[in-house]
């Protein structure tokens, strides 16, 4: 790329589409390609984190071009290390990100501003959280849903300290977590449903083997799919709803986002965007 | 014919079976990870719901873009660097020399392809006398070694992996002392290798410390006759260690590069140091080690540096000239600038047809300045001294004038935005 931007294109946008704006230029702060993008419609304000710099920046939900950010979380309280995702809770007014580096999860009031600290930490032996790279919280069910190195970790929304998680989901039946692709989770709240990309793994297939396999997305071979997962599903278990990798469905990568009201689910990746309307997805009952 | 019924009751049944056989089939033939499961585990006899089908709309720009760019002045060629994942990230080598024209310019060679191993290829450079071309991958951390005639789907004949710390930007080949230098953005480093390195071979040295003044690294040129090294910073800072990203088991210290494949230990929770600081060009000493403090800075709201990327060094002049993605121009600083030191020249403007310029370079035997326009895709070639807002004499582009601005790189995430009905793209 040639700097870092985020484009935003109307949801019915097809082919080579013009965006509808560019939030890009130094004013705005962000570093490299954000990894993540959090909206919070309801105080309408969009929340995108610099690893680099060590922040998380909120800006006005229509920002547009060469715009600063409206508040900044940052400093040594924060305790904020190479922050790359952000997930917002409008109803409660917090902020979450996974921290990679440090095995944790860091809460803070959606309103903080500078040098603040965490409201709450969720780390430790019992949470299981083994390399986190995505949070994302149901402030209707009260779910904090987490993509660690090898599992989707389900918490309580509220959970602090050193927390068990009250679901599971991993193994090989799931092909979840980090080393399978897993880049997202993304948690339909009426329908109770949690949604990420997966890979099962054939037969005999060792790591090594896969190594000049991976793409850019660290995807390591095996068959891709996005996975729809219920809540309350816990362990080993498959899916309840898949979108194979085929050479018709051309997944293009594994970062998601709903759009419930129109039934779609949006893929992103591989310098794409792939729109799957889905509505089976987002029924409110089975 | 008391026969019949029973034979088109069998036929019926048959058809029947064949179908129920062809719909199970067409329900787990891309779900075999359901089937073992329900094998293996009877607990789990979940058959997931298959919701296979095409995409209902697509967005992507299918249009080649230019980002590092070096001339082979010899042989009379560009290397530039496409990193657009929807276009197929390849390596483009086209003349130098064409009559001007406005319309898609087809390149000499290509080199894309699954074998070829790119990845996001950020940072080229050359070595016309060795007939080497270096290619630095962004996301995967590897630095590829081709013929300089390479063309096609073909592999690196040498590859440094895993060594150098992910997230690599610029690559520059100093000739006279043989060596190759490598920045990384994720932990604010400068790597140097022998230009005959090995695979897996460890750096000769490496630049990384609080107090080397990188901040975000992008682009780098080294002068051998000065030994300077010269790199532009976007200003994102933390505080890292020396040997910070090196890849070294699973107590290595590379969490904070963000390679999520790649073991390393945990690190405790504790003060952050991010800051951000103004975008720079810093100047260190070529034979730099460790956690050296850097020769100069330039730095300041006088400097209009913004969004620096692709780096040189003017052979004539010793100017030294910046790629500034972020206003759309080159900026041109006194070899010797230090501070909050003014470009002695910029070229911008509606002629320049410049839009998120990141490489910049020049051809010193005809005397021509090269820029790598990203956003317009475009390379536009001018006068080595051009200044102002001053047309170019010719650009190579990859798609019509006509055909919207590069506007999605690589996808880092996407959200929808219910009130405004938007797809967000970070990219």
């Amino acid at each position: 790329m040639s700097q870092p931007r985020i484009s935003a294109y109307a949801s019915l946008a097809n082919g080579n589409a013009l965006p509808t704006r560019v939030i890009q230029g130094a004013k705005t702060l962000q570093a490299r390609t954000s990894h993540y993008i959090a909206v919070d419609a309801v105080h309408d304000e969009l929340a995108v984190p610099n690893p680099f710099a060590q922040a998380i920046l909120f800006f006005r939900g229509g920002a547009n071009g060469n715009e600063a950010p409206i508040r900044i979380i940052q400093g040594p309280k924060t305790l904020l290390n190479a922050p790359d995702n952000v997930a917002v809770d409008p109803v409660h007014r917090e902020v979450f990100t996974a921290s990679f580096p440090t095995d944790s999860i860091l809460v803070f009031r959606g309103d903080a501003s500078g040098d603040v600290e965490p409201v709450r930490i969720l780390h430790g032996p019992n949470t299981k959280l083994d390399r986190p790279i995505r949070v994302e919280v149901d402030p209707m069910n009260n779910v904090l849903a987490v993509v660690t190195d090898h599992a989707i970790l389900v918490f309580n929304r509220t959970d602090k300290g050193d927390a068990a998680p009250k679901w599971v989901i991993s193994g090989p039946k799931t092909g979840v977590g980090t080393r399978f692709g897993t880049r997202d989770v993304r948690l339909f709240s009426v329908g109770k449903k949690i949604i990420a990309g997966a890979a099962i793994r054939g037969p005999g297939t060792t790591r090594s083997a896969e190594r000049n396999e991976e793409d850019g997305e660290g995807r390591r071979g095996g068959q891709r799919f996005i996975g729809v997962w219920k809540y309350g599903d816990n362990g080993d278990i498959a899916p309840w709803a898949v979108l194979n990798a085929t050479p018709i469905t051309k997944i293009p990568g594994s970062r998601l986002a709903l759009n419930p009201e129109g039934g779609d689910l949006v893929v992103g990746g591989d310098g794409q965007v792939s729109v799957y309307h889905l509505p089976e997805i987002f029924q409110q009952r089975d | 014919m008391p026969g019949r019924p029973d034979r088109a009751r069998i036929q019926w049944s048959v058809v029947a079976a064949i179908l129920l056989t062809v719909t199970c089939w067409m329900q787990t033939r891309h779900w075999s990870g359901a089937a073992v499961a329900q094998e293996a585990n009877k607990t789990s006899e979940r058959r997931p719901l298959v919701l296979d089908r095409a995409p209902a709309r697509n967005i992507a720009d299918p249009n080649p873009v230019f980002r590092a760019i070096v001339i082979d002045a010899e042989h009379g060629e560009v290397f530039m660097a496409n990193d657009k994942e929807s276009a197929g990230t390849s390596i483009l080598v086209y003349p130098t020399q064409f009559p001007p024209t406005n319309r898609i310019m087809e390149p000499r060679r290509r080199i894309a392809g699954p074998k070829t191993d790119l990845g996001m290829v950020c940072g080229l450079a050359l070595s016309v006398e060795h007939g080497e071309m270096y290619s630095v991958s962004g996301e995967t951390g590897t630095l590829n070694v081709y013929p300089l005639d390479a063309r096609g789907n073909v592999g690196p004949g040498r590859q440094l992996r895993g060594v150098i710390p992910r997230a690599s930007a610029g690559v520059f080949l100093d000739v006279k002392n043989d060596e190759l230098f490598i920045t990384t953005e994720h932990v604010n480093r400068i790597s140097v290798y022998p230009r005959t390195f090995q695979q897996d071979q460890e750096p000769l040295r490496y630049i990384q410390g609080p107090t080397t003044g990188l901040a975000d690294p992008h682009g780098i040129y080294v002068d051998s006759e000065t030994n300077e090294i010269f790199v532009s910073n976007h200003g994102n800072w933390r505080k890292t260690e020396t040997g910070e990203g090196e890849v070294r088991g699973p107590d290595s210290l590379t969490r904070t590069s963000l390679g999520y494949n790649i073991p390393g230990r945990a690190l405790p929770l504790a003060p952050s140091t991010g800051k951000f600081l103004p975008p720079s060009i810093t100047v260190h000493s070529r034979t730099a080690s460790g956690n050296a403090a850097l020769l100069r800075m330039i730095q300041g709201p006088h400097t209009l540096l913004n969004l620096p990327d692709g780096l040189y060094r003017d052979p004539v002049s010793g100017e030294i000239i910046v790629a500034n993605t972020g206003d759309d121009s080159v900026l041109f600083f006194d070899k010797d600038a230090s501070g909050d030191a003014a470009p002695v020249r910029v070229l911008k403007g509606t002629a320049t047809k410049l839009k998120g310029p990141a490489g910049v370079s020049i051809d010193a035997k005809r005397n021509e300045l090269w820029v790598a326009s990203w956003d317009g895709h475009i390379a536009g070639v001018f006068p080595r001294t051009a200044n102002g807002n001053v047309a170019p004499l010719r650009v190579i582009r990859t798609a019509a004038e006509s055909a919207p601005l590069a506007s999605m790189g690589r996808i880092g995430a996407v959200a929808y935005d219910p009130k405004r009905k938007e797809i967000l793209a970070p990219n």
